[in-house]
């Protein structure tokens, strides 16, 4: 669309800027907005701002005085001194004149704005601006600057002011201080006295409507200039001091209801952000109005669930005054400050639910947390154990605590369904809060917090109150975390988990409701420690854990209640393992268990089966669970020969459901492959149980490990992996079988004592050697592969390079054929390992070209684009060059390589310091740089040639084309001189850094 | 001085914190075994966003504040660490707004850091992969990386 013509007349701008605020669709208004800026940038639109300031229409004035902003910004240059005296007085006489006729407020207040941009301009022309502003006021016009010389003195001027002339006054300090720029904030601060006199007269109790108005505004532009006071903190007595004497006028204002929002809203701010601001006279004359009997009316009405606006702002202005005075209140045992705390404490009791009534008791809360980390603090600094106050601080916490249990605990069902999700989530929000109170007040009373939450558990359940007993159990969880691994707590803890409570937990739905079974069963799993201790508590606490595994609000929860209780007392439980193993089998028979629920389970129960003494027990134990899920994969092989089988009342085809209740009945070979899935993954959950939770030592040297595993675990072992293998084959194309297998081996991996999952290394190396080349997630087999290196370097020597020798081979095939992210980086990080420990071995890699074809791969992959392998490339060679040959052939063999391979490494790495590189691979990439200049003689003469080769095929071969011209032969050579002076220095980083900074060229500066 | 310029800071995001922080999260400074406050460790939680395949999963996250915060961003890393592309195996998010080369500036809050990782699960950047296998799987098998993230979620089920 064309742009619209410039207007030709003044009415022909009057009709664009009433089109500009009428409704139009935003192209129309964007075109309009386009020619009336080129009309405001244009040399008439001082003119033009003149002609409409005085307009009858509000829209018009407006743009006009807007006009006068964009011309001030853009144009004052072009003003001399006495242009710009005049133009004060002008918008001055605007400005009144605007309040004389009526104008609409925003028609004023931009004018404000256009003074106070004038201001910033032209500061020393108009210094004593506010002054000088009011007493144009009176004198109803503007006038020179210079008549300020005879002018009476401010306090006079203000008080000649009537209500409309105060308002615009006001208004005019209020922009003053909100859009000041920093460059004037010094002749700005010299006007603080000025302002100060007139916000005083703002004070005085209006007469009329309009001055009730001003004196709400009075009270905003207080705040904004203490605000300001606080940011120039540099001007203590220009504005602070000044300021601090408006304080007691502005307490007056709380208790007239129109300004009380206003002033609450003002000492709450400053309390908060700038608590220095007042005085100790200003704190007591705050703390004198917390007792007026006004203030106890508002208390009153907030404790009665009035948190509406004006409650609300009681209640918070309360707590910021609190905040603010916290070390005073903590330390004074003054009836006056024991009295207000004791109201802040019954702020946690406030009628009505948390969060949707009670609005207050968050915010409450916070303070208390506030206070008892500065309780902690003065406690442990002081190294006074008993000070005076502390009887009168804990006499607090104790309402604290007791409020907050009772505020946390659930409504009934009919009140929680009426809530949406969002005052849901608040409420459980609030009860995180709450848990984290307590950490902080146990730091404080310990044992005796357990007491009173211990008898409070009793008499809860002696009435049996649920909710209460709720909310006391989940206090007592939530102080686990600080307890539960000391037992001085236990006596009263048992009288918890002695209780009855158990019992009647393991009735069931009827006996107990649901929040509560859930709240009492994750008690359970929080104190697996004092379950250690206490063994004749555990079988009980399995029981109940056991009989809610397949309900399905509890079931989650339980399972990881009983793998956390079976894994840390397993010791304990060896001789339930067999019942365990039934246990599980009954549930299995009864139903199908949530799939995470299971593994959690079985998880579990090999754990316990870990923990066995005797071999034979172990494995025969450890037979009858693994039996399981043998007879499961063998089922799903069965399935998919004979689709016949499927039949949806057996348990063991809806294992093979997923989701439990499917839209359609799925394929059978989905319903196999699932039911494989799910007892590969039972097969995971149990190596991870089979992992011995001590560590035990490792004596590299002892050859003898080997002969250590019994003829019936290698048996058991020979088993496991032909199952693996087998499952892996049936189901070939399924990338989530490798990876359950690569978890059960490297769970086997970490172990140092022999176990089922502790394979010996040639039956491992075998596995991952076989795997043809279409097998699905090669990455993860051959990251797998890495970790396994790791593990044979934690075992006995002897065997080790047997198994690098059939490795290598094998990873250097898949570099060839596969070159992925994740095999290229795996690849390069295992041959980097089988280096720095066995160098010899990758030198006899055959046939002898793998290896040259692995040290042009790493060349490549150093000149590519993708990060990971080229991270691990950077590292192979970093390592590579510093190798540390341990015997002369092989001396040769690297002194070989190396100065074949030299140049053309010095060549990739210039070519991405040159700038081809990632910023964010530049670190990795001076580490060779650095490790080249130190280890190699002829590194200098490498890069030297690397740098003043253009690598004109863009292949890596030396000093990128794009940056041949902007950086010079000379350049090059100064950067390769300090690289080379700082012999492998950390500054080198930064030299790199710098050099590719200048080869990107300075656009590229901030890219990376 | 550096260092009281860190503390303050940090006084000041656990005050805004506290007062308005998105629901679903928490973050709080580490307590020392006496139970006095460390604020150069936070321990926060990341709830899954609503409608992706994170939702209903809740991920704990350590964030470390250096002595030159807020000139130098914190660092973040998932306990335990994060199947994701951009979590590196350590469990340290790589995220442009935490890097103090590329989109971190001293403004950057809590909330922003912390709504930011929260982006990044359903969002990452194949530009800066941090962990091979997630970034693999992302980039070449969708539906398989859709259900282990759906399977992770399912493990770290938020309460």
């Amino acid at each position: 669309m064309d742009p619209l013509p410039l207007p030709t007349s003044l009415a022909e701008v009057e009709a664009l800027i009433r089109a500009l605020y009428q409704p139009n669709p935003p192209e129309t208004i964007s075109r309009i907005q386009e020619v009336l800026q080129r009309l405001q940038r244009s040399p008439e639109g001082w003119q033009l701002a003149e002609s409409l300031i005085a307009h009858p229409e509000d829209n018009i004035r407006f743009y006009a005085a807007l006009t006068l902003i964009v011309k001030l910004n853009r144009d004052s240059a072009g003003l001399n001194e006495d242009d710009a005296k005049l133009l004060l007085e002008n918008i001055i006489s605007w400005t009144i004149q605007s309040l004389s006729d009526g104008a609409a407020p925003f028609v004023t207040k931009k004018l404000c704005s256009a003074l106070i941009t004038y201001f910033v301009l032209f500061s020393h022309v108009w210094p004593a601006c506010v002054r000088h502003f009011i007493y144009c006021l009176d004198l109803g016009r503007g006038v020179p600057i210079e008549n300020l010389d005879d002018a009476l003195s401010t306090d006079i001027l203000v008080g000649n002011l009537d209500s409309q002339n105060l308002k615009v006054a006001i208004w005019f300090v209020t922009s003053l201080v909100e859009e000041y720029s920093a460059d004037v904030h010094q002749r700005l601060a010299k006007n603080g006295q000025d302002a100060t006199c007139l916000l005083a007269r703002g004070f005085v109790p209006p007469i009329d409507e309009v001055g009730l108005k001003t004196q709400e505004e009075t009270l905003a532009c207080f705040q904004a200039w203490i605000l300001y006071a606080q940011r120039a903190s540099s001007d203590v007595d220009l504005l602070v001091t000044p300021l601090r004497q408006l304080v007691d006028p502005a307490l007056q204002c709380f208790t007239n209801e129109h300004l009380f929002q206003a002033t609450a809203e003002l000492f709450s701010d400053v309390l908060q952000n700038y608590s220095g601001f007042f005085t100790k006279a200003h704190y007591d004359a705050l703390s004198s109005f917390f007792e007026s009997q006004w203030a106890a009316n508002h208390y009153q009405q907030i404790l009665h669930g009035n948190h509406r606006e004006d409650g609300i702002s009681f209640g918070l202005l309360m707590l910021a005054y609190g905040d603010a005075q916290v070390q005073a209140l903590l330390e004074g045992t003054d009836e006056r400050s024991q009295r207000f705390l004791e109201s802040l404490s019954g702020l946690l009791a406030t009628d009505g639910y948390l969060v949707g009534d009670d609005a207050i008791f968050v915010p409450a809360l916070e303070f208390w947390s506030t206070f008892i980390e500065t309780m902690i603090d003065c406690t442990f600094s002081d190294g006074d154990q008993s000070p005076v106050w502390k009887p009168y601080a804990e006499r607090h916490l104790k309402a604290v605590v007791t409020n907050s249990w009772r505020k946390i605990q659930w409504p009934s069902a009919e009140i929680f369904a009426e809530w949406d999700s969002a005052e849901r989530a608040a409420f459980c929000d609030a009860r995180k809060d709450v848990a984290d109170m307590l950490q902080s007040v146990f730091t404080l009373e310990g044992l005796d917090l357990i007491s009173f939450f211990a008898n409070l558990f009793l008499q809860a359940l002696a009435s049996q109150s649920w909710a209460e007993l709720e909310a006391t159990a989940f206090c007592l969880g939530a102080l686990s975390d600080c307890i539960s691994e000391d037992s001085k707590y236990d006596a009263e803890l048992s009288k918890v988990f002695a209780s009855q409570f158990f019992d009647l937990l393991g009735q069931g739905q009827a006996a107990v409701p649901l929040r509560l079974r859930q709240t009492g069963l994750s008690l359970i799993e929080r104190y697996c420690e004092y379950f250690e201790r206490h063994a004749d508590y555990l079988p009980n606490a399995l029981n109940l854990l056991f009989a809610a595994v397949g309900d399905s609000v509890l079931g989650g929860p339980s399972a990881r209640s009983i793998s956390t209780l079976c894994s840390s007392c397993r010791t304990i439980l060896t001789g339930e393992a067999g019942t365990f193993i039934r246990h599980y089998q009954d549930i299995r028979g009864r139903q199908v268990l949530d799939a995470l629920a299971e593994e959690r389970i079985v998880l579990a129960v090999a754990s316990i089966i870990q923990s066995i003494t005797d071999e034979n027990e172990k494995l025969q134990k450890f037979e009858e669970l693994y039996t399981i899920f043998k007879k499961d994969f063998e089922f799903a092989v069965q399935l998919r020969s004979q689709p016949g089988l499927v039949d949806l009342t057996n348990p063991n085809v809806l294992r093979g459901l997923d989701p439990p209740i499917p839209s359609s009945l799925p394929l059978v070979e989905g319903i196999s492959l699932h039911i494989a899935l799910r007892s590969m993954r039972c097969i995971a959950s149990m190596s991870k149980g089979m992992q011995d939770v001590k560590e035990s030592p490792v004596d590299l040297e002892d050859e003898s490990q080997v002969a250590r595993t019994s003829e019936k675990l290698a048996a058991l072992q020979s088993d496991i992996v032909s199952l693996l293998i087998g499952v892996q084959q049936v189901f070939s194309t399924t990338g989530e079988i490798v990876e359950i297998i690569c978890n059960i081996l490297r769970a086997g991996f970490s172990e140092t004592e022999p176990g089922p999952f502790v394979f010996p290394a040639d039956i491992v190396t075998n596995y991952f050697v076989q795997q043809p080349f279409e097998t699905p997630r090669m990455g993860t087999l051959l990251s797998t592969a890495c970790s396994f290196v790791g593990s044979l370097y934690r075992g006995p020597k002897a065997i080790v390079p047997n198994q690098l020798v059939r490795l290598l081979p094998w990873v250097i095939a898949l570099l060839q054929k596969l070159p992925d992210t994740e095999i290229s980086q795996n690849g390069i990080c295992l041959i980097d390992r089988v280096l720095s420990k066995y160098p010899e071995v990758l030198f006899q890699v055959q046939p002898g070209q793998m290896l040259e074809f692995f040290f042009m791969f790493t060349l490549k992959v150093l000149n590519g684009k993708e990060p990971l392998p080229k991270t691990a490339a950077a590292d192979f060679w970093s390592n590579f060059i510093t190798l540390k040959p341990p015997s002369p052939n092989l001396a040769s063999h690297v002194s070989n390589a190396m100065s074949y391979f030299g140049p053309l490494l010095a060549q990739t790495l210039i070519n991405n310091i040159g700038g081809n590189a990632a910023r964010s691979e530049l670190d990795k990439l001076s580490e060779p740089l650095k490790k080249l200049v130190t280890q190699q003689v002829q590194a200098q003469a490498w890069l030297e040639g690397a740098l003043t080769r253009t690598d004109e095929g863009g292949n890596g071969g030396g000093f990128p084309s794009a940056a041949a011209e902007r950086v010079s032969m000379a350049e090059r050579a100064a950067f390769l001189k300090k690289v080379v002076g700082l012999r492998g220095a950390r500054q080198t980083n930064q030299v790199v850094r710098e050099f590719w900074l200048l080869c990107r060229g300075s656009s590229f500066a901030y890219v990376s | 001085m550096g260092s009281t310029l860190c503390q303050n800071r940090l006084i000041e995001e656990r005050k805004q914190w506290r007062k308005d922080h998105p629901f679903g999260f928490w973050a709080k400074p580490q307590k020392n075994p006496q139970g006095v406050l460390d604020m150069k460790v936070w321990e926060c939680a990341i709830p899954g966003k609503k409608d992706t395949i994170w939702e209903g999963g809740q991920f704990k996250l350590h964030i470390t504040f250096p002595d030159e915060y807020p000139t130098k961003p914190p660092k973040c890393k998932f306990v335990p660490p994060l199947f994701h592309p951009n979590v590196y195996p350590s469990g340290t998010v790589c995220l442009s707004i935490l890097n103090e080369e590329e989109a971190w500036k001293p403004a950057i809050t809590l909330k922003q850091i912390l709504l930011g990782v929260q982006d990044l699960l359903n969002d990452p950047n194949p530009e800066s992969p941090a962990q091979a296998e997630a970034y693999n799987l992302f980039k070449k098998d969708r539906a398989e990386y859709e259900r282990r993230i759906k399977r992770i979620v399912r493990e770290n089920a938020a309460p």
